[in-house]
C-alpha cells in the first residue's frame, strides 16, 4: 500500500501542500484564519477549473492554448447578456456553458479533420475568440452583475468554505469519475497513453479528440464564469493570464504532456501549492512578481522528473518515447 | 532571398513561380493595397505609408525571430518575454546608466542572445520538446524584467535613438524598415550561403540524418535559439526607438502579444512547421501583408477590437491553405 | 482426411514503386500447427504478414481462411475473421492494467458506458489462466517486464477470437527463460486448434517449435509450407540465403599487408558488445556477416561516434583515438557511414540532391567568414553524383523523389564526395534493383581498389562472398570467427554457418 502511495501522482504535492500550510501557519499563524482559508479557497476554486480545462487536453497528448480565451469570452458573455439582454443568471450562465463548449467543440473538430497540430489551431482560435471577445465589449467591462451571482462568488455556505468550491468539487469528482470508470474516459487515456494502440483497437482517436476539446472549452468558460461572479465584474481581461497556470498545474501534478498520464488529485494540489504560494508572496510582503518566476521554474522541474519517469517506462514498452 | 531549392542547375518553371508562396503574397499585397486604397484614399497617403511601414519593420523582426527557430523544427514562446528583456535592458542602460544608445543596444542585444542561449541549452540538454521549455521560460524571463524593473518604464530613452525611430526617408520610407531589410538580407545569406545555414535546414528535415552526416545537431538547436533571442531583442529595441519609451507591457502580459504575428509571418511565407525549409523572402512578405491588413482594416473602420479575430482567421486559413496546397504539389512531384 | 487448411494463400503478388516485394507467393497453414515464416531482410515477410492482416492490398492472388475467400480492406476485418497480430513493436497502453488492455476494443462503444473495472480483472483472469500467466491483472502494464507483455497482447488477440496468430519476432527481446514460458503457452494454443505463424530470425528456436516452414527469399518462396521434420539448419540457411546472382569473378585479394587504416582491440560497449577486435586494412573490404539482431549496425554507430565505447582501444593508423561525436568521426576521421535505413538515417528526403551530397563537407568547403555558395558545393560534389550516375532530372531535385536505387547511390556520393577514408556500408542492396546493385558492388570493389578501408555488413551471402576480402562473422554482440576469401563458395558457406551459431 505505501509502495502504491507514494508512486501515485498526486501523493508527493499533496505532501508538500501540507508541508506549507504547517510552514507558513508556524510563521504567520492568521494563515489559516477563517478569512483566510475563503480567500484561498475562492482563488483555488477558480484556478483548478482553469487548470483541469487544460488538464484534459494534456490527457490526450495536445495542448490548448485558447483556454484563456475561451474562458475570457464566455465570462463576457455571462455578463453581458445579463446586463444588455436582461437575462436572468441561470440562463446566461447555461448559454455562456454553452459557447465555452462550442468553442472547445470548433477546437476539436479542426485538430481532428485536418490533422493540423493542435497548438497552431488553438493559436489561432485563441486570437479569434479573444477578438470576438474585445469586439464586442471593446474593453470595457459589464458592472450590471446580479446580487447573487456576487454573493456565489463571495460568500460561504458553510463555516469558512465559499459557495464557488462547490462546482469546483463537482467538476473534479465528475472528471475523476469519467477518467476512471467511463467508457469515454478511459478512451481519453488510451489516445494520449498509445493512440496507435487506442485506434487498433476501434477507438476513434478523432472523436475522442473532439470530445475532450469541448469539455476543456467547457471548464473554460465554466472558470471564467466563476471569475465574474467572484470580482463582481464582466471582465474582459479574464483568461489573459491562465496560460502558464493552466500548465503548471496538471504538470506538477505528474502530467506528461505527451499525454495518457494525468492526475485529477495531483492537479488540484497544483493548483493549491499555487495558490498557497501566491498568498505568501501577499503576506510576508514579498515582491509579487516572483510568481511568474517560480512558476516557470516549476514547470522545468516538474516537467523535468515527469519526463524522466515516463521514459524509463515508455522505453520496456517499445513505445518511443517522443 | 529565394527559398532553399537546390542547385543553380534548376530550371525555374513558370508553374513553380506562380504556385509559389511569394508570388502568392505579391499579388495578395497588391490586391489589398487596391482595395483598401479604392475605399480609403488616405491608406497610400505619404504618413499612412510611412507608419505601415515602421510597424510592419517590428513584425517583420518578430517574424524572423520566431522562423529561425521553426526551421530547425522547435517553437520559441518566449520571443516577446525575450523581446521585452532586451528592451527594458536597453531603456535601463540609457537611462539608469546613461550609457551612449550604441552601447546600450549592444547590451540588449546581449541579453537577447543570453536569454536564446539558456533556452537553447535547456532543449538540449533536458531532451524535452521546446514548446514546454520556452513556456517555462517565457514566464521565468518576463517575471525576472518585472522583478528588476518594478514594472517602471524607461522614458529617459536617448533622443538621437529615437529620432532614428521616429525619422523619415523621402518621407514615406522608415529607416527601421530599412534595418528589417537588411537583416532580412543576412538571414538569406546565411540560409543559402553559409555553412552554418545549411546545417540548420539540414537538422531542421531530419536531425538524425544531420547528425550522421556529421552535423553538430544540439549545436544548431542551441545556435538557432541564440539566433531568435538577438532578432527577438531587436524587434524590441526598434519598439523603444519608435515610442520613445521601454514598457514592461509592449508585447503584453509574459510577451504573448507577439505569439500571433511571430507565427502569421513565417507561415504565410512558407516556412513549414516541421522545419528544414524556410523562405526568408516570404515570411518578410508575409509580416507585411498581416501589417497592412491591420492597418488596413483599421482603416476602414473595422474596429481595433476585431482586428485580433480576423487576424486569427487568417492564420487558420493560411494554415489550412498550406496544407492542402502542399498536399496538391506533392501529388504533382513538383515541391 | 485432408482437413481444409486453416489458411491459404496463392500467386501473392505485391509491388511497390521500383521494387517487387512479393512475388507469386504460396503458403498453407493448417489450424493446430506452429508455422514458421522466414527470410532475410527485404525478402517480403513483413509485407506478407501486411497483406495478411489488410493492411496493403494484394496486386494479384488470392488468400482463404477455411476455404472461404478472405480479402481484407481494414485490419478491422482481419480481426473480425479471427487473424490476431502480436507485432514486434508493443501496441499497448502504459498506464492501462493487463486487463484493460487485454479489453482495449470495449472503450471504442457508447462514450457514457461505465467501465467496471473488477469485472475486467476477472475476465482477465480467465484469458491469463489460459495462458498460464501469473500476473495481478490490475497491474499497470508499464510494470511488466516485456515478455510478460507480450503474454498480455496474446491474450489480447485470444479474447478476439483469434484463430489464427501471428507472431513477430517474439523472442527478440526475451531471456531463454522467458522463451520456454512462452513456447509451452504457443504448443497449448497448437493443441487446442489455433494455427500460428512464427516469424523469427532465431533459427534454433524455430527448429524447436515450428512444425512446418515456408522460406521467403527475395520476394518468392525459397520454399513452400515444407515440414521441418527433416531440415537441418544449415538446409534452412541454405535455403534463405541462397545463390541467385552471379559471383562476379574478382580474383582474391590480400590486404593484410597493407596499413591497418582502422583497429577494434577488446572493445565493449553500453549496447551490449564484448571483446571485439576487428582490423581493417587500406584497400581492404571486410564483411561483417551475421543474421539481424547480430549487434553489428550497432558496432558501425559505435565507431562513427554515435554511442560511445566502454573498454577496449580504437585506433586509426596506430594512434588510439577516442571519438566523442558524430561530427568528430566524420570531420577528423574521415570515416562515413551508409546506413541501411536511408530513408530517415542516410538521407534528407525534403532536401535537393545537392543538399545531400554537400552535408559533410559545407563547414569544411565555406570560406574565411563562412560562406559557401552553391557553386563551390557544386563543383566539388558534381563529379561524384556523375560518377555514380545518380539519375535525376536535376541537382535541385528533391531526394525523396528519386527511385530507391538513386537515393542509394546519392547517399554513398555524400561519402565519396567527403574524400571518406574508412567507410562503413550498411546493406547495400535492401529493396534495390538488381542492376543497381551490381553497380554498386563494382563501385564497392572500385573504391577499395582506390585505398579507402571499408567494413560492409550485408546479410546477403552471395554479396559478402563476392566483395568481402576477410570476413568477420558476428553473433548476439560478439565477434564468433573469422575466415579469409579464398572464393571457394560452398567452403566458405559451410565455415561462416558453422560461425553463427556462436
Amino acid at each position: 500500500m505505501s509502495g502504491r502511495l507514494r508512486d501515485s501522482d498526486w501523493f508527493g504535492p499533496f505532501l508538500v501542500t501540507v508541508l506549507a500550510v504547517v510552514t507558513v501557519t508556524a510563521f504567520s499563524p492568521s494563515f489559516l484564519s477563517p478569512f483566510n482559508v475563503q480567500i484561498l479557497l475562492l482563488a483555488i476554486s477558480v484556478n483548478a477549473m482553469v487548470a483541469f480545462s487544460q488538464m484534459i487536453i494534456i490527457a490526450i497528448g495536445q495542448m490548448n492554448l485558447s483556454v484563456g480565451a475561451i474562458g475570457g469570452l464566455a465570462a463576457i458573455a455571462f455578463g453581458g447578456m445579463m446586463e444588455v439582454w436582461g437575462l436572468p443568471w441561470p440562463l446566461a450562465a447555461i448559454v455562456a456553458l454553452c459557447i465555452g463548449l462550442l468553442a472547445g467543440l470548433a477546437n476539436g473538430v479542426l485538430v481532428a479533420m485536418t490533422g493540423i497540430s493542435a497548438f497552431i489551431i488553438t493559436l489561432a482560435s485563441l486570437s479569434i475568440y479573444k477578438g470576438i471577445n474585445l469586439g464586442i465589449t471593446e474593453a470595457q467591462p459589464f458592472y450590471a452583475i446580479p446580487q447573487a451571482v456576487k454573493s456565489i462568488g463571495n460568500d460561504t455556505m458553510l463555516g469558512p468554505l465559499p459557495w464557488l468550491v462547490l462546482p469546483c468539487i463537482l467538476v473534479a469528482v465528475g472528471l475523476w469519475y469519467a477518467l476512471e470508470r467511463l467508457s469515454i474516459g478511459r478512451a481519453v487515456l488510451a489516445v494520449g497513453g498509445n493512440a496507435h494502440a487506442a485506434e487498433l483497437s476501434g477507438i476513434s482517436v478523432r472523436r475522442v479528440t473532439m470530445i475532450a476539446h469541448a469539455v476543456s472549452g467547457f471548464l473554460a468558460a465554466l472558470a471564467g464564469i466563476m471569475l465574474v461572479a467572484r470580482l463582481q465584474i464582466g471582465q474582459p481581461t479574464i483568461g489573459d493570464d491562465w496560460l502558464i497556470l493552466s500548465f503548471a498545474a496538471p504538470v506538477i501534478g505528474g502530467a506528461v504532456l505527451s499525454g495518457g498520464r494525468i492526475s485529477v488529485a495531483g492537479t488540484f494540489f497544483g493548483v493549491a501549492l499555487v495558490a498557497i504560494f501566491t498568498q505568501v508572496l501577499v503576506l510576508f510582503d514579498i515582491d509579487p512578481f516572483l510568481v511568474q518566476i517560480v512558476l516557470g521554474a516549476l514547470i522545468l522541474w516538474a516537467v523535468g522528473i515527469n519526463r524522466y519517469r515516463e521514459v524509463r517506462a515508455r522505453r520496456q514498452l517499445g513505445v518511443a518515447a517522443p | 532571398m529565394a527559398k532553399n531549392d537546390g542547385g543553380r542547375g534548376a530550371r525555374i518553371s513558370p508553374v513553380r513561380v506562380l504556385l509559389s508562396n511569394e508570388f502568392g503574397l505579391i499579388v495578395l499585397i497588391i490586391l489589398f493595397a487596391v482595395i483598401f486604397a479604392s475605399v480609403s484614399p488616405a491608406f497610400l497617403s505619404k504618413f499612412s505609408l510611412y507608419a505601415l511601414g515602421r510597424t510592419a519593420a517590428v513584425n517583420i523582426m518578430i517574424g524572423f525571430s520566431m522562423m529561425v527557430v521553426i526551421v530547425t523544427g522547435g517553437l520559441n514562446l518566449a520571443v516577446g518575454a525575450i523581446g521585452v528583456g532586451a528592451a527594458m535592458t536597453g531603456g535601463l542602460l540609457m537611462e539608469a546608466f546613461g550609457w551612449p544608445w550604441p552601447l546600450a543596444i549592444a547590451g540588449g542585444l546581449a541579453v537577447g542572445a543570453a536569454l536564446g542561449a539558456i533556452n537553447g541549452v535547456l532543449i538540449v540538454r533536458s531532451g524535452l520538446h521546446s514548446f514546454i521549455i520556452t513556456l517555462a521560460t517565457m514566464s521565468i524571463f518576463f517575471g525576472v524584467m518585472i522583478f528588476l524593473t518594478q514594472a517602471q518604464s524607461f522614458r529617459g530613452i536617448s533622443p538621437a535613438f529615437t529620432g532614428f525611430g521616429r525619422s523619415k526617408l523621402f518621407d514615406v520610407l522608415s529607416p527601421l524598415l530599412l534595418v528589417s531589410v537588411a537583416v532580412g538580407l543576412l538571414l538569406s545569406v546565411l540560409f543559402r550561403l553559409t555553412a552554418l545555414g545549411r546545417e540548420l535546414l539540414a537538422t531542421g528535415a531530419n536531425e538524425r540524418a544531420a547528425e550522421l552526416s556529421g552535423i553538430r545537431a544540439h549545436r544548431m538547436i542551441t545556435v538557432c535559439h541564440v539566433l531568435s533571442g538577438v532578432l527577438a531583442a531587436v524587434a524590441g529595441l526598434m519598439l523603444v526607438a519608435r515610442t520613445g519609451a521601454a514598457i514592461p507591457s509592449m508585447a503584453g502580459q509574459l510577451g504573448q502579444d507577439w505569439l500571433l504575428p511571430a507565427f502569421l509571418g513565417p507561415v504565410l511565407g512558407g516556412t513549414l512547421l516541421t522545419g528544414g525549409r524556410l523562405s526568408v523572402l516570404g515570411t518578410f512578405l508575409g509580416s507585411f501583408l498581416v501589417t497592412m491588413l491591420t492597418t488596413g482594416l483599421l482603416l476602414m473602420q473595422v474596429g481595433a477590437f476585431w482586428v485580433q479575430t480576423w487576424l486569427g482567421l487568417l492564420l487558420l486559413f493560411a494554415v489550412l491553405v498550406d496544407m492542402a496546397r502542399r498536399s496538391f504539389l506533392s501529388r504533382r512531384k513538383l515541391a | 482426411m485432408t482437413a481444409t487448411p486453416l489458411f491459404v494463400a496463392e500467386g501473392i503478388t505485391k509491388s511497390f514503386p521500383g521494387v517487387i516485394a512479393l512475388d507469386e507467393v504460396r503458403l498453407s497453414l493448417e489450424a493446430g500447427s506452429i508455422h514458421a515464416l522466414l527470410g532475410e531482410n527485404g525478402a517480403g515477410k513483413s509485407t506478407l504478414i501486411k497483406a495478411m492482416t489488410g493492411v496493403h492490398p494484394l496486386d494479384s492472388g488470392r488468400m482463404l481462411l477455411d476455404g472461404i475467400e478472405y480479402r481484407p480492406k481494414v485490419t478491422r476485418e482481419a480481426t473480425s475473421r479471427g487473424i490476431g497480430v502480436v507485432h514486434q513493436e508493443r501496441n499497448l497502453v502504459p498506464r492501462f492494467s493487463i486487463a484493460e488492455n487485454i479489453f482495449l476494443e470495449r472503450l471504442g462503444g457508447a462514450p457514457l458506458r461505465r467501465v467496471v473495472h473488477e469485472k475486467l480483472i476477472a475476465d482477465a483472469r480467465e484469458w491469463l489462466d489460459v495462458l498460464e500467466i501469473d500476473a495481478d491483472p490490475s497491474l499497470p502494464v508499464e510494470r511488466l517486464s516485456v515478455a510478460r507483455m507480450q503474454l498480455v497482447e496474446i491474450a489480447r488477440a485470444l479474447s478476439l477470437g483469434s484463430r489464427l496468430l501471428l507472431l513477430d519476432e517474439p523472442t527478440a527481446s526475451l531471456t531463454s527463460h522467458e522463451t520456454d514460458a512462452l513456447f509451452r503457452i504457443l504448443r497449448r494454443l497448437r493443441d487446442d486448434g489455433t494455427g500460428l505463424m512464427f516469424v523469427s530470425h532465431k533459427l534454433e528456436e524455430v527448429q524447436e517449435i515450428c512444425d512446418g516452414v515456408t522460406v521467403l527469399r527475395d520476394g518468392r518462396n525459397a520454399c513452400e509450407s515444407r515440414a521441418l521434420a527433416g531440415l537441418g539448419r544449415q538446409d534452412i540457411v541454405r535455403l534463405m540465403i541462397g545463390r541467385s546472382e552471379i559471383i562476379p569473378d574478382w580474383e582474391a585479394r590480400d590486404r593484410s599487408d597493407r596499413e591497418t587504416v582502422l583497429e577494434l582491440e577488446n572493445v565493449s560497449t553500453p549496447l551490449g558488445h564484448k571483446g571485439v577486435d576487428l582490423a581493417v586494412h587500406a584497400g581492404e573490404i571486410v564483411g561483417l556477416y551475421g543474421l539481424v539482431g547480430a549487434g553489428r549496425s550497432e558496432l558501425a554507430k559505435c565507431i562513427l561516434g554515435k554511442y560511445p565505447i566502454n573498454e577496449g582501444r580504437v585506433s586509426i593508423r596506430g594512434e588510439p583515438v577516442e571519438i566523442t561525436s558524430v561530427a568528430d568521426a566524420v570531420r577528423r576521421h574521415r570515416i562515413g557511414y551508409v546506413s541501411e535505413d536511408r530513408k530517415n538515417e542516410g538521407l534528407v528526403l525534403m532536401h535537393s540532391v545537392l543538399d545531400n551530397v554537400g552535408a559533410p563537407i559545407w563547414r569544411r568547403l565555406a570560406n574565411r567568414f563562412g560562406l559557401l555558395g552553391d557553386g563551390t558545393v557544386r563543383a566539388h560534389t558534381l563529379p561524384f553524383i556523375e560518377k555514380l550516375e545518380v539519375r535525376t532530372p536535376s541537382l535541385a531535385q528533391s531526394v525523396g523523389n528519386l527511385s530507391g536505387g538513386n537515393q542509394q547511390k546519392v547517399s554513398v556520393a555524400k561519402w565519396l564526395a567527403a574524400e571518406t577514408a574508412i567507410l562503413i556500408v550498411d546493406e547495400p542492396s535492401v529493396g534495390i534493383d538488381i542492376k543497381t546493385k551490381a553497380y554498386l558492388h563494382e563501385l564497392i570493389r572500385e573504391l577499395s581498389d582506390g585505398g579507402i578501408a571499408l567494413i560492409l555488413i550485408t546479410s546477403d551471402m552471395p554479396e559478402m562472398i563476392a566483395l568481402a576480402d576477410r570476413i568477420v562473422v558476428m553473433n548476439d554482440y560478439r565477434v564468433t570467427g573469422e575466415i579469409a576469401n579464398t572464393r571457394q563458395y560452398d567452403a566458405m558457406s559451410e565455415q561462416i554457418m558453422a560461425l553463427i551459431q556462436g
